[in-house]
């Protein structure tokens, strides 16, 4: 492969000449491609944690996300402005009323294996797969009742009712298509794919050096023509956070996403020349940082407590202070990035300035006195153990209460115990948290506030135990609704209900942050951001 | 009996010896791990995002956690007599293959730092001592005190920041060039380049304390009667330092360097961390967080018989140094 880069051009010797004749040569074969890129070379990219295998198809463990999606496909991918664009669909069509979504898939498709990939596989990867083993999927597919696969190339998906959020959640991150020839008969959780992933997309699994890094190479028969440029992507595990700010620096590692350079090293970072940061790539994950209540008992158990939480939190000086400027103060029980879709509201009890005046008069007013120390109630408040950003929040709030006369007492333990407090035992009083809100409700939301999400032992649910059948009702109602407008009244009035009853408080939409070498192009070029399959990215040396 | 008869039956004695206390120490171990709250369902299903309740009823059924404590134990215990340490529910291998895999990055570090540390200790020990209280005793002194002080992340740190940000000589973490793949000799070159930092960092502090154990332990011989004598007989004080001081001077930094192999497997966690070095330490580490039981047992096991293996060879070793001290 000839390469020729703009920079390459700019030197003059013999080489110019060479350099622009060859170029000719590859611009006339290649005419759809810019010129400057260049093929070849490797990414190497951080994947911190470790991932705990290399199924998607089971977890939805962050660093699977970063490593799986470069091996597996998803029927669609999702453009910075989150409309579908076609992947191993290559043109799809939702029936009138919403119960039939056929979809054409792509010609000439086969697996890392030499396998063809078929509609079947299609079918097999959404009924037997994600809808029984993926932890969101039986939520995502759940109106699918059956599929039909008239043909290699056509799947139709049967609903029993409109599923309009299904189609936000076909990506490769969210619903990979895995092979039925290596699952079928087997037991899913048990499979030898999980460590030895096979898939359609650009990159082939190599190998996995526990410790050190999972190694990917070009898929030389990928569908798409000409693609991937990059010869290998490897995923190298690098436990301490300095160490990667220093690898990043050192040019030993292009990218790490997710925060795997913490905001305060990207602080300096972004300073330097051949390192660049961005905020994009994260519109259909949409991380909240949120307090979850304890509905269920004293003190927490009365919303006006509840409410002065939110009214007297300074969610600007979290963001600026702790997080280093990165983030948005939330404004309702939905992220705003909701809005294109026409589902976000602003609502009460969510100020742009904290009020505590107006907090203390309605505890006043609720009759919670304080007592001779201006202690109205006291509570352990836990903290999510993923880093040291979370205790300085705890810090904050333990001062920031003390205001409104709520005495704090700080709880930071590890990820197990946490857990299992917070969602096994319920033995905790109020929790800081985040949650991904994904890119519709029905999928990141729901989970929060349904009562039919009050799952004892389950992880990220509702942990409030808040329960109220109307709320239930318009989060019914709202999954099925295929009329935007109408949908959007119907979250319109959920979210002003839940800013009202404040089982859980939103404290700010948090930005992740992409840190790469300048080197690397084209890496956050869909909404899936770290979590695409960098098909097209490539290293300008 | 003849002497090499004597030590082969002492040597049997000790490994003998060596099982209960190894049987102890898993036990121990097992049951302390125990006090820990959640277990690895809860990690697992923590990371998955999402799990239903009979899900991970299913997987404490699959990995043996909803037994009794002590049949969990007699099951172990049975595994172990065959030699099967389980397998690793988090890493989905078995815990022997992940233990051995991280074997070898482990005692790559731990034997070079060793004879770093060892060797170069005892030099400027000597050096010290033979110079007492002059410049160069100062020195090695002052340089000892400091990097004992040191806390041992921070001189990582500053070595990356000084050698691989600054100067560029050395990459600033992992075993090997994952963007080259290196076959052969230029892989061994590759790994001993990013093997130097990691070395040097972790031998500083274990420097510092043979250094200042040597020059003690020397300066204490110094004085003993036999050196007297032995000037009296009008040695040189050449032969007199390294025939007969040195010798003596030795056995308590064997000692040492004995009882330290066994803690530099765990010891250099934080070092295995800051450079990502592949090591057990950091496995143990991480094993901890996700209540890999099975995984933490097995690298418990593994520490505890390389310590009693190494106390062994130190126990023989001083008989070689000193043939006064006899085995049985």
């Amino acid at each position: 492969m000839v390469r020729c880069t703009l920079k390459s051009l700019t030197s003059e010797s013999l080489v110019k000449k060479l350099c622009t004749a060859a170029l000719a040569v590859v611009a006339v074969a290649v005419s759809s491609q810019a010129i400057s890129q260049s093929a070849g070379g490797t990414m190497v990219m951080i994947a911190q944690p470790e991932p705990p295998s290399l199924a998607p198809y089971l977890s939805t463990s962050g660093p699977i996300g970063l490593v799986a999606p470069k091996i597996y496909n998803g029927l669609l991918d999702y453009d910075l402005d989150l409309n579908p664009v076609p992947e191993l669909a290559q043109s799809w069509e939702v029936s009138d009323d919403g119960l039939t979504v056929t979809f054409k898939l792509q010609e000439g498709v086969t697996w890392h294996d030499g396998e063809p990939f078929t509609s079947a596989d299609v079918q097999f990867t959404i009924m037997e797969v994600l809808k029984q083993f993926h932890p969101r999927g039986p939520n995502s597919f759940r109106e699918v009742s059956s599929i039909d696969t008239p043909d290699d190339t056509t799947a139709i998906f049967n609903l029993d009712n409109p599923a309009p959020y299904m189609m936000r959640a076909l990506s490769a991150y969210e619903s990979p298509i895995v092979p039925k020839h290596l699952l079928e008969g087997k037991d899913i959780r048990e499979a030898e794919l999980s460590g030895k992933p096979v898939g359609t997309g650009p990159f082939k699994f190599v190998e996995w050096k526990k410790g050190q890094y999972i190694r990917l190479d070009k898929n030389e028969d990928y569908w798409k023509e000409g693609l991937p440029l990059l010869d290998r992507i490897v995923a190298r595990i690098i436990p301490d956070a300095s160490t990667r700010t220093a690898a990043m620096e050192s040019g030993e590692v292009h990218y790490g996403a997710f925060g795997a350079i913490p905001n305060i090293d990207v602080v300096r970072l972004r300073d330097l020349d051949d390192i660049g940061v961005t905020t994009d790539g994260y519109a259909m994950i949409n991380p909240m940082a949120l307090i979850e209540f304890d509905t269920t008992r004293a003190p927490f158990d009365n919303k006006a407590l509840r409410q002065a939480i939110s009214m007297s939190v300074d969610r600007q000086f979290l963001i600026d202070n702790i997080w280093f400027g990165y983030g948005k103060p939330a404004t309702s029980a939905m992220t705003s990035n909701y809005e294109p879709l026409g589902l976000y509201k602003a609502t009460e009890n969510y100020p742009a300035a904290p009020d505590v005046e107006a907090a203390n008069a309605l505890l006043d007013e609720a009759g919670l006195e304080a007592d001779a120390d201006g202690v109205r109630a006291t509570a352990t408040i836990d903290l999510i153990p993923y880093g040291e950003d979370w205790r300085r929040l705890g810090e904050y709030m333990k001062q920031a209460m003390a205001d409104i006369g709520v005495k704090l007492e700080l709880r930071y333990e590890d990820v197990p115990t946490w857990l299992k407090r917070v969602y096994a035992d319920y033995d905790f009083e109020l929790n800081v948290n985040y949650f991904y809100q994904l890119p519709d409700p029905v999928i990141g939301v729901q989970r929060h506030y349904g009562t039919d999400q009050i799952r004892q032992g389950t992880p990220f649910v509702n942990s409030a135990r808040y329960s109220n059948p109307q709320v239930d009702e318009l989060l019914a109602s709202g999954a099925m609704e295929v009329d935007a407008a109408r949908r959007g009244e119907i979250y319109a009035e959920l979210q002003d209900i839940l800013a009202e009853d404040l089982p859980v408080v939103n404290l700010f939409e948090m930005e992740f942050l992409t840190v790469f070498n300048q080197k690397l192009k084209d890496h956050t070029v869909s909404a899936m951001g770290a979590y695409g399959s960098f098909d097209r990215a490539w290293i300008d040396d | 009996m003849s002497q090499a008869a004597q030590r082969s039956r002492y040597v049997l004695k000790r490994l003998l010896q060596a099982v209960p206390v190894v049987v102890a120490i898993v036990v121990v171990n097992f049951f302390l791990l125990q006090l820990a709250e959640g277990d690895a369902v809860d990690v697992l299903a923590g990371e998955a995002g999402s799990a239903t309740p009979e899900y991970m009823a299913q997987l404490r059924e699959k990995f043996g956690l909803d037994k009794p404590l002590l049949v969990q134990l007699g099951v172990y215990m049975k595994n172990m007599l065959t030699f099967d340490l389980g397998y690793s529910f988090r890493h989905d291998m078995p815990v022997a293959q992940l233990v051995l895999d991280r074997l070898m990055p482990t005692l790559l570090l731990m034997v070079s730092t060793i004879t770093l540390a060892v060797g170069f200790g005892i030099v400027l020990g000597l050096i010290a001592a033979s110079n007492l209280n002059k410049w160069r005793d100062n020195i090695i002194s002052v340089f000892a005190l400091v990097s004992y002080a040191t806390p041992l992340f921070w001189v990582g740190l500053m070595m990356i920041v000084v050698f691989s940000l600054k100067l560029r000589w050395f990459p600033t973490s992992g075993m090997e060039n994952v963007a080259m793949f290196y076959e052969g000799w230029d892989r061994v070159k590759d790994i001993a380049h990013h093997l130097v930092m990691p070395t040097l960092t972790l031998s500083l502090f274990y420097l510092a304390l043979y250094t200042r154990l040597m020059r003690a332990s020397m300066l204490e011989q110094a004085s003993m009667d036999y050196v007297t004598t032995a000037r009296a007989k009008g040695l040189t004080e050449r032969r007199i330092v390294f025939v007969h001081i040195l010798r003596n001077a030795l056995l308590p930094v064997v000692t040492m360097a004995g009882v330290q192999v066994g803690s530099l497997i765990g010891g250099s966690v934080i070092v295995e961390s800051v450079f990502a070095w592949p090591g057990l330490g950091m496995l143990a580490f991480e094993a901890l967080f996700s209540r890999d039981l099975n995984l933490l047992l097995g690298i418990f096991l593994l520490s505890a018989l390389l310590v009693v293996a190494i106390n062994l060879v130190v126990d023989l070793l001083y008989s070689f140094l000193d043939p006064r001290i006899e085995v049985g």
